[in-house]
């Protein structure tokens, strides 16, 4: 549910590049990096600016180089450097997940949920996701940069007309963006793994739920990481197959004797459960649940 | 057109010698190198002619990899399918994964397109070790290549021209394919898919046809991997297959029909080349990448092809220059970045922090790099890739400025040509 | 009198809350050459992008040959017989002018999914495509990038790629915009030439072309059609001096 609050930030932010998931992972490393001198929660603050500096570095130095190139090339752009911001995480950190924990301070339940502990880091995170989220959504919808922002997304040439730096509002709403995902990454990095495979992981979902979603449809996004947060929490309890599904029928023995998915337990299936979701949409609504035609 | 033949032939002639110059190790690395420009081949139809940018392709590989094992083992190269005959197999495995892929994925297009593909491709990626029975497990599937048609394909040549003849005829045939209807249709595609559903043509079935020919083409090449090491693994699905092919095609240039296959070839006889020598092999290639993107979008090809301009316009003599100061200043600018990188590999490597902190009296002891010794702790050591960068980055810019010299050049000399022309006239 | 090939029968079109088409009615005649004028924002465009497929009707029908093709795709409208042209230049910028119409001709030949033959060898096709380059005075431009050609070569183009697959009804959106007098006037030659037998459509801005090419002539006023009638009947009306002269009025 929580990785679901993460997602809808970057679904309704727009962000289709490979590049954030990597400030995602970066956010963790630097947090995991600064604990030690300046404890968890002035690692919680600093690194997300400095992901913000990177952001603003590969924005300025990068992006804006080849933005004529077309969208294509941007994407292409951001591909080539998360390749190398994990490579070099892997040179300074080595290939395998780092001791990046929870304070002990934090690490106790807050309540019992039928015999399951429930930890009060869990609620934090939530609480952060929804902390930002609405942020977000005020700034963007209530005051007068979020206008500029938006606007300059969907018309730069007029916002520039009208005497706007545009180029500085990108470079801004990238770097806050960058920020923003530091921040999710050094919050949840604690609680899960921080292993140079976590943009990667992370990357995928997010471009799940956005197609999904349908983008720059806020409802859509947040409708889809809901969806795809409780239809995998339900598939990790089940302990059934589809074998079973079929013993309903009396076909059970014709099932488990073609195997392979048949007799998968849907628990162990339910990494897949985004993915077959997602064909599932496509299949019945190319544009996404909320998405409009494009 | 002459010279292009001579040099079609010599290269030819080049690819058959191979076994007879070199070692059986380099053959080995000549056989992965003709896979991979065969990968960069089918996936720069989709990419580059099509323009539908794909960063799950290894699916595709790998499919038709584990196409290829499971009928190896399960015709032991009899009957119909002899061994020489297994990336059919491959070939097949391809096609239908890519029919049923490239239905969802073509379902949109742009950024969404690359999503869904990469999307696919872990979907594949967490879906393989579960299905034991199909994709063998963390352990995998291996097969033997049985002898056929009087040669036993024991030996590292037999496999080199097996693998080479179907390269070679699978680009033929992407070749040939640009010159058919469809193949026409493919860039047309690319360049204005909203117009050619106003022509009549139904975009998403044009689509899942290039998409599916790519993939069957991937899947050839899968194939001879598998041919080739006798064994698949669900590794084979991994998201670095797909990067590598990515970063293959774009250093080799796009927008060429031969450039993915110069790049993959290039990059995978580097691959091979440097394995020992340092570990940070995949950060020199993504560097490479991000920096053909930024500074030469049409990649090595371009390259190529714009020096070839270059030389029609200003002759042997006025390039020479031009082409010793960039060659030398991608030499320097390399050496500097390589120093950097593998000076950091070192110590930041667990071997060296552990020596670092038993010696307490000099914390920095020194680094053995390139036969030499540095210590890491003084600046002498670092002026060294700083003086090569910045001389690097001096004589790039040099080389830059000559280019312009020779263009103004030529303006003036056209200029002055064509007053004396309305002299006479 | 013969008898219509297109008829819209209550088209609407909203666009949320804005109603940009508001209940059309309108009849294309056979062999008819059938221009809709009108202020700018009339929704001239919007009209055309409804009867080729590119938006689908609020409400209402669009009746093309006995079918009704109200949000049909694009290509199983243009597959009925009817071809259009855009007001935005929309050709493949990246590739020659040869292989622009090419691309055009092809579809009619029957080798759009054809990966077993080679394009160069089709003797029809070739021929063809050298005809309509010829048509649109486009001939020695066959080798020229299209992207990199000037705007009205490129105008004159999309007019051979629209009328490459030998269309029944014929849509042309401002055919003649930014091209020069001499241009003009031979542009409209042409169309009056090769829509010989076949139902026009035409959004046009220039007013000389639109009153001599033209049979018919329907005035579209905020979404609505104010009058129908030959060009004699539309300059002596009312309702349209109206409307236009207010419009200039104000402008």
């Amino acid at each position: 549910m929580v990785s679901a609050g993460l997602t809808l930030i970057f679904g309704m932010m727009g962000v289709l590049n490979f590049a954030h998931a990597s400030f995602y992972m970066l956010g963790a490393y630097f947090a995991y990096s600064l604990q030690g001198s300046i404890g968890f929660w002035g690692a919680l603050l600093v690194a997300p600016i400095l992901v913000g500096l990177v952001g603003v570095v590969v924005e300025r130095f990068f992006l804006r180089r080849v933005h004529h190139h077309g969208h294509a090339h941007e994407l292409l752009l951001t591909f080539g450097l998360s390749f190398i911001i994990t490579e070099l995480i892997k040179l300074v950190f080595g290939n395998y997940p780092v001791n990046y924990q929870i304070p002990d301070a934090l690490n106790f339940a807050a309540f019992t949920i039928g015999g399951a502990d429930y930890p009060v880091y869990r609620v934090l995170m939530g609480a952060i996701a929804i902390v930002m989220f609405i942020a977000i959504y005020l700034l963007l919808t209530r005051t007068r940069v979020g206008i500029v922002v938006r606007s300059a997304i969907y018309r730069p040439k007029m916002v520039e007309a009208l005497g706007h730096n545009v180029p500085l509002v990108f470079m801004g709403v990238f770097g806050v963006g960058a920020a923003l995902a530091g921040l999710a990454g050094a919050v949840a990095g604690a609680f899960y793994t921080t292993s140079p495979n976590m943009a990667l992981e992370l990357g995928v979902i997010v471009f799940v739920v956005v197609v999904v979603g349908g983008l720059g449809s806020l409802g859509g996004a947040m409708l889809a990481s809901l969806l795809i947060g409780i239809i995998t929490s339900l598939a990790i309890s089940i302990d059934a197959s589809l074998a079973d599904f079929f013993a309903l029928f009396g076909a059970r023995e014709w099932a488990e004797n073609i195997g392979g998915l048949m007799t998968l337990q849907v628990s162990s299936l339910s990494g897949s459960i985004p993915f077959a979701l997602m064909l599932l949409v496509l299949l019945v609504r190319p544009n996404g649940l909320l998405g409009e035609k494009d | 057109m002459k010279t292009q033949s001579v040099l079609f032939i010599t290269a030819i002639a080049l690819l058959l010698a191979i076994p007879f110059l070199l070692s059986q190790g380099l053959v080995d690395a000549a056989i992965q190198m003709l896979i991979a420009a065969l990968f960069a081949s089918a996936y720069n139809l989709l990419c580059g002619q099509a323009g539908m940018l794909s960063f799950g392709h290894a699916a595709y590989f790998g499919m038709g990899a584990f196409a290829t094992v499971h009928a190896m083992n399960a015709l032991d190269g009899t009957g119909l399918l002899p061994t020489p005959f297994m990336p059919l197999a491959g070939a097949v495995g391809g096609l239908l994964f890519g029919i049923v892929a490239g239905y969802f994925s073509t379902k949109r297009s742009g950024t969404y397109f690359a999503m869904i593909t990469l999307a696919i491709a872990e979907l594949v990626h967490a879906l393989a070790p579960q299905l034991k029975d199909m994709f063998g497990g963390e352990s995998g599937i291996s097969a033997m290549r049985m002898p056929a048609w009087g040669f036993t394909f024991g030996s590292t040549n037999e496999v080199y021209y097996l693998t080479l003849v179907w390269v070679l005829l699978s680009i033929a045939l992407l070749f040939l394919f640009t010159r058919t209807p469809l193949g026409r249709l493919t860039l047309g595609l690319r360049e204005n898919a909203h117009r050619l559903r106003f022509l009549g043509y139904n975009t998403h079935r044009l689509s899942i046809m290039v998409f599916a020919i790519s993939a069957m083409f991937s899947g050839i090449a899968g194939g001879l991997q598998v041919v080739s090491n006798e064994a698949a693994n669900y590794v084979l699905f991994d998201a670095h297959l797909s990067a590598a092919v990515v970063l293959n095609t774009y250093i080799g240039g796009v927008g060429s029909f031969l450039g993915p296959v110069l790049g993959a070839s290039v990059m995978t006889f580097f691959g091979y080349a440097v394995s020992d020598l340092t570990q940070s092999w995949l950060l020199y290639q993504g560097t490479l990448f991000v920096l053909v993107m930024m500074f030469m979008p049409t990649g090595l090809a371009g390259i190529i092809a714009s020096l070839g301009g270059l030389h029609k316009r200003f002759g042997v003599a006025s390039l020479a220059p031009l082409v010793v100061l960039s060659v030398i200043s991608a030499l320097l600018l390399s050496a500097g970045g390589t120093f950097v990188i593998e000076m950091l590999q070192r110590m930041l490597s667990q071997n060296y922090q552990s020596l670092a902190s038993l010696q307490t009296a000099t914390r920095w002891p020194d680094i053995l790099l390139f036969g030499q010794s540095w210590p890491p702790a003084s600046i002498s050591t670092w002026l060294v890739p700083i003086s090569l960068l910045a001389v690097g980055a001096v004589m790039g810019y040099l080389a830059k400025q000559w280019v312009q010299i020779l263009i103004q050049r030529e303006a003036l000399k056209s200029e002055s040509n064509q007053s004396e022309k309305e002299v006479v006239e | 009198m013969s008898e219509s090939i297109l008829s819209l029968r209550g088209l609407r079109k909203s666009f949320g809350d804005i109603e940009i088409i508001r209940g059309v009615d309108f009849e294309l005649l056979d062999h008819e050459r059938h221009a809709i004028i009108g202020p700018n924002g009339a929704g001239k465009s919007t009209l055309f992008h409804l009867i080729s497929g590119s938006l689908t009707p609020t409400s209402g029908e669009i009746i093309l040959d006995q079918q009704q093709i109200g949000g049909w795709e694009p290509e199983k409208i243009n597959h009925l017989g009817l071809s259009r042209s855009f007001q935005i230049t929309n050709i493949f910028p990246k590739l020659t002018t040869f292989e622009n119409v090419r691309l055009a001709v092809m579809r009619s030949h029957g080798l759009q999914y054809a990966f077993w033959k080679f394009i160069e060898r089709d003797v029809r096709v070739r021929e063809e495509t050298e005809r309509l380059l010829e048509m649109v005075r486009l001939e020695s431009r066959s080798s020229t990038l299209a992207g990199e050609m000037s705007y009205s070569e490129q105008r004159s183009l999309e007019i051979a790629m629209t009328l490459a697959s030998d269309p029944k009804v014929i849509l042309l959106d401002e055919p003649m915009a930014g091209m020069s007098h001499d241009e003009t006037d031979y542009t409209a030659s042409l169309i009056r030439d090769v829509t010989q037998g076949r139902a026009l459509m035409i959004v046009e801005h220039d007013m000389d072309v639109v009153f001599s090419l033209s049979d018919r002539i329907s005035v579209l006023v905020y979404g609505e059609i104010i009058a129908t009638g030959t060009p004699e009947e539309i300059r002596n009306n009312a309702k349209v001096k109206e409307a236009y002269l207010g419009e200039e009025a104000t402008a």
